[in-house]
């Protein structure tokens, strides 16, 4: 790309610390937004955020509390067309820079082995590496 | 800046076109598509995007603009925008 990025790529930081689809979708549309901008994005994926992670299907789940919408949420994400948010995460890790850390304090409290979770996330990380490894990112999201 | 240091190109041959038809994808979904082909293809091929995303009518000229790549026309249908993209570098 041509963008004045040759050096060091503009970067986006997430934690993300819900499972519900609901949540999930926008996270991983803001990924592949931002990785189809250009910019590298790191995620540290802690506790509901990390359990989302674990291998194996899953089915939507809709936060409660929206009523009518809700029930009309969880019929469209049941809908074969329904985009799944792993697809949007690996679509946007093969078109750049997408690194996801699992929370160590996450991994020891919730009793999870490395092994459990998706490929897509590629190491177990401390809270200070990742302060460390996203001090410059000019976007940060909390979801 | 961009399209001096590609490959040669032959200015007889007419570009190849290439359609993707995004339409029902959600966003960003067309633009996802968008990336990926013009990462595949060579300098100078002419992409067909069409998108029933609203959302693309401003995200896929924006991100051109950022990427450097041509925005030929857009050109809206019935129910969806047709996007004419010619990839201009690697």
């Amino acid at each position: 790309m041509s963008s004045p990025s040759t050096s060091s790529p503009e970067q986006m930081a997430i934690v993300l610390t819900e499972s519900a689809t609901d949540k999930l979708l926008p996270f991983a549309t803001l990924v592949s937004g931002a990785i189809a901008m250009g910019f590298r994005v790191d995620v540290f994926a802690s506790y509901w955020g990390l359990s989302a992670f674990r291998k194996g299907p899953s089915a939507p789940v809709v936060s409660p509390g929206h009523g009518e919408l809700g029930a009309r949420l969880e019929r469209s994400l049941t809908t074969p067309k329904a985009p799944s948010w792993r697809g949007i995460l690996e679509m946007a890790k093969s078109l750049g820079e997408l690194h996801i850390y699992a929370c160590s304090q996450s991994m020891e409290i919730l009793g999870f082995q490395k092994e459990e979770l998706d490929p897509l996330v590629e190491s177990v990380t401390g809270v200070a590496t990742f302060i460390d490894t996203t001090r410059s990112a000019q976007i940060t999201y909390f979801i | 800046m961009t399209g001096s240091d590609g490959p040669p190109t032959t200015p007889t041959a007419p570009p190849t076109r290439m359609v993707v038809d995004a339409r029902g994808s959600w966003c960003p979904g067309p633009l996802m598509e968008l990336v990926r082909v013009i990462k595949e293809e060579p300098v100078g091929t002419e992409f067909e995007l069409l998108s029933s995303d609203e959302g693309s009518r401003k995200d896929i000229p924006i991100w051109l603009n950022k990427a450097g790549h041509q925005l030929v026309e857009l050109r809206p249908d019935s129910g969806f925008d047709r996007f004419i993209v010619r990839k201009t570098h690697e």
